[in-house]
């Protein structure tokens, strides 16, 4: 047992650290939000330059081939600092890859993500979606000759409009909620029939509900086996939750940060807010979240990077993140009052995308579903 | 990081494991759990598990010890709560005074005390409460009073758990009367044995059938090495061992069997046709308990962590305790809402379902959220202590 992080990993972080903070204060991130790219491409090349899209690419793949738990570091920073873009969309995408696809596709796609030169995005959810089951897949992609045609809406893609290329779950067999026969393609995002049209949130991050029109691809864009995609689907899917985990608990542990600075600074009845016990007890009860979800977090994080079976542990961590980071930006707008409530705080962001964090890849309640059948239930 | 354990360790657990079955039977453990008072079966599994190995694994050679990682007092402590165990018979030597000793206490008394806490031999009660210092421990009165050969101790202690059957008092008494200084810059520990003259024992019964005490000090006398570690720096020290405490004692393995037992009743009972593990609500419950418990063991893991590698304890030890006595009290009560009509039923009923535990920890609950400080003492410590917050009190 061992509660350190390695030196590279506390390198990892303060260079985050220090670079999120001085190239992405959270002017930049509420600009983003109202900008149709929602990412500025300088940010983006920085950062690849940096290696960090590089982060989770197979040394042979011309990446760095680090450890989840590394990841799992800069998420949290990126969480901390709410960094717009497509990174965590990338990255997922990048798994996405390095579950299923052949050698020949590692070689083709993944040393242009690691560049940088090759975004990526998952579109797997679908108007469907009015509860959460990640094996119901209505999208299809029937073969015709060599090739397939895609057909049928996603909904809620993350960054659809700036991706280069998108890892799309499609149906080629079997009923509509079934894992089996389920397919993964991975398609140029500029192909003739697709069509990607935004959809609002209150979090400004850029979601996307895309068209596939008849999408023509070729066997070369199937990834893995025909009808297997539902078992890589999972272990990406795995890995996206812990990752939104962690920018969770970045983002938490921001607001509790700001709510303790609050409470120490700001004065009433002569006396500063943070010496009255309710105001204390808030914020010990934000730290007490914030530790779990920690924890939980790295610990689910080593379980994938060892390669240890975790389903029950992923699902309860996200459980137990969401719920908690749901708490946290609440009591950070109490702790904070009126001023939290203004547009121009950071607090609002924080409240905006924790709604959004807490619904995607399972909310608690299918997740606590999911913890139920592991326990045997 | 690592979350894991090595291949000793889990051969330790395994020899362990095997040793607990077949050696820790439903007395011993109820004399443990319910805390209604460890008996001669209890002792005799103490000097048992010493004997094959299992206690001392992580304290140092010289007294008695293996000096090997701290992580096997951890599988110790967890192979016990799994079972009902809920910690090692002589717990609070083992786990609270142990510790505090080998961190501050002399020479000598390391050496008298260690090797027969390691041996499993002797057991103490905790000396801090008063009827008029609670959660202000530091106004305690209890009178510790410097002569020439000794200390002479007068004054009340209340809810001294273990009281009537353990060989020393770890006693925390004012030894400094000055007035003008802090009031917890007056105090001092000592060890005390139960047996001096002066010393009346009278029992208070808790409302989960636990039996706890009342002490009288009536000019007890207590040699000069009994001093536990420096004159009036006592309140220090009880800190410490409240850290150990609640790392050691709020243990989140021994709310394991609860949430089996659960799960084994969802599976097994049923209503209108179908098991209860069926109906959505139940699940829930049962998962979101799973989930917290999870939560729980790796809070704690990373706090006990900290107090054997010796690393600063700041607030993470609070942390532990306020989660974990408060998921105990949540647990209970979803297990009761699961139980119904059946849950409040005593084990010597007819109709009782998992032998009426749940009842019984209904009950008990109360009490976590209390012992070894209340939550809202333990809100305050962390955020004062772990958010630099201004004092409250």
């Amino acid at each position: 047992m061992d509660f350190y992080f390695t030196e590279e990993q506390k390198i990892l972080r303060e260079t985050a650290r220090d670079f999120l903070s001085s190239h992405c204060p959270s002017s930049l991130v509420l600009e983003m939000e109202k900008d149709e790219k929602g990412y500025t491409p300088e940010l983006w090349r920085k950062m690849a330059e940096l290696g960090w899209m590089a982060l989770v690419i197979p040394e042979e793949y011309e990446g760095v081939g680090g450890d989840f738990l590394d990841l799992v570091v800069m998420l949290e920073e990126m969480g901390r600092a709410c960094l717009p873009g497509p990174f965590f969309s990338t990255v997922i995408g990048s798994f996405g890859i390095i579950e299923s696809a052949s050698q020949h596709q590692m070689r083709e796609y993944l040393p242009k993500v690691a560049a940088g030169d090759l975004k990526l995005t998952l579109a797997h959810t679908e108007p469907g979606y009015t509860r959460y089951d990640p094996f119901l897949v209505e999208v299809t992609a029937s073969a015709e000759g060599d090739d397939y045609l895609i057909k049928g809406t996603k909904l809620f893609v993350s960054d659809a409009q700036v991706a280069d290329c998108m890892i799309c779950v499609a149906r080629t067999k079997g009923e509509k909620y079934s894992s089996d026969g389920i397919s993964l393609f991975i398609i140029d995002t500029k192909s003739e029939g697709i069509k990607a049209r935004a959809i609002k949130t209150i979090a400004g991050d850029k979601q996307y509900e895309v068209l596939f029109d008849n999408v023509r691809v070729t066997g070369e864009n199937l990834l893995g086996e025909l009808h297997r995609g539902g078992k890589y689907l999972e272990r990406v899917l795995q890995k996206a939750i812990v990752g939104k985990c962690a920018e969770m608990l970045g983002g938490a542990q921001k607001v509790l940060e700001m709510a303790s600075a609050y409470a120490k600074e700001r004065e009433q009845f002569g006396k500063q807010i943070g010496s009255f016990q309710a105001v204390q007890h808030h914020c010990a009860n934000m730290l007490m979240d914030v530790e779990g979800s920690r924890y939980i977090t790295y610990k689910t994080a080593w379980m994938l990077g060892k390669g240890i079976p975790c389903a029950k542990e992923v699902a309860a961590a996200k459980a137990w993140v969401g719920d908690s980071f749901k708490r946290v930006v609440g009591l950070g707008h109490q702790v904070l009052g009126a001023t939290g409530y203004i547009v121009e705080h950071d607090m609002p962001i924080y409240s905006r995308r924790a709604k959004t964090a807490e619904m995607v890849y399972g909310d608690s309640n299918y997740c606590r579903q999911v913890v139920a059948r592991e326990l045997g239930l | 990081m690592d979350f894991g354990y090595t291949e000793e360790e889990e051969r330790f657990r395994e020899r362990l494991a095997e040793f607990l079955d077949e050696n820790l039977t439903e007395e011993i453990a109820r004399q443990n759990w319910e805390d209604k008072g460890v008996g001669a079966e209890a002792r005799t599994f103490s000097g048992k598990l010493a004997a094959n190995g299992f206690l001392g694994m992580s304290w140092p050679k010289e007294y008695g010890g293996q000096g090997q990682a701290p992580t096997y007092d951890f599988i110790l402590l967890d192979e016990l709560g799994k079972r009902w165990g809920c910690h090692v018979p002589l717990d609070v030597g083992y786990t609270m005074v142990g510790p505090t000793i080998l961190r501050r206490g002399r020479e000598e008394m390391k050496n008298y005390f260690l090797p027969r806490i390691i041996r499993g031999e002797i057991e103490f009660c905790l000396g801090y409460s008063e009827p008029n210092a609670g959660s202000d421990l530091a106004s305690m009165q209890m009178r510790a009073t410097e002569e020439q050969d000794c200390y002479v101790i007068s004054g009340q202690k209340t809810f001294n758990t273990e009281a009537h059957y353990s060989e020393y008092h770890w006693l925390a008494a004012r030894t400094d009367f000055g007035s003008g200084m802090p009031k917890h810059k007056g105090i001092s520990l000592f060890i005390v044995d139960m047996d001096s003259p002066g010393i009346t024992v009278r029992p208070l019964w808790t409302m989960s059938g636990e039996r706890t005490n009342e002490v009288y000090y009536d000019e007890v006398k207590v040699p000069k090495d009994r001093l536990v570690g420096e004159k009036n720096k006592g309140f220090y020290y009880m800190m410490e061992a409240l850290g150990s405490e609640r790392n050691q004692v709020f243990v989140p393995a021994r709310l394991f069997p609860v949430l089996e037992d659960l799960i084994a009743y969802a599976k097994e009972t049923e209503f209108m046709g179908k098991r209860l593990s069926e109906d959505p609500l139940i699940r829930d419950k049962i998962a979101q308990a799973a989930i917290e418990l999870e939560v729980a063991r790796v809070l704690a893991d990373h706090s006990r962590w900290l107090e054997y590698n010796h690393l600063p304890m700041n607030y993470e030890p609070e942390v532990t305790k306020v989660f974990t006595s408060e998921l105990e009290q949540r647990l209970v009560d979803s297990a009761m809402q699961i139980l119904g009509l059946y849950g409040p039923l005593e084990e010597e009923s007819n109709w009782a379902v998992l032998r009426g535990r749940i009842a019984w920890y209904y009950l008990h609950s109360f009490m976590t959220t209390i012992g070894a400080g209340t939550s809202e003492i333990g809100r305050s410590v962390i955020a004062q202590r772990g958010l630099g917050l201004p004092r409250s009190y």
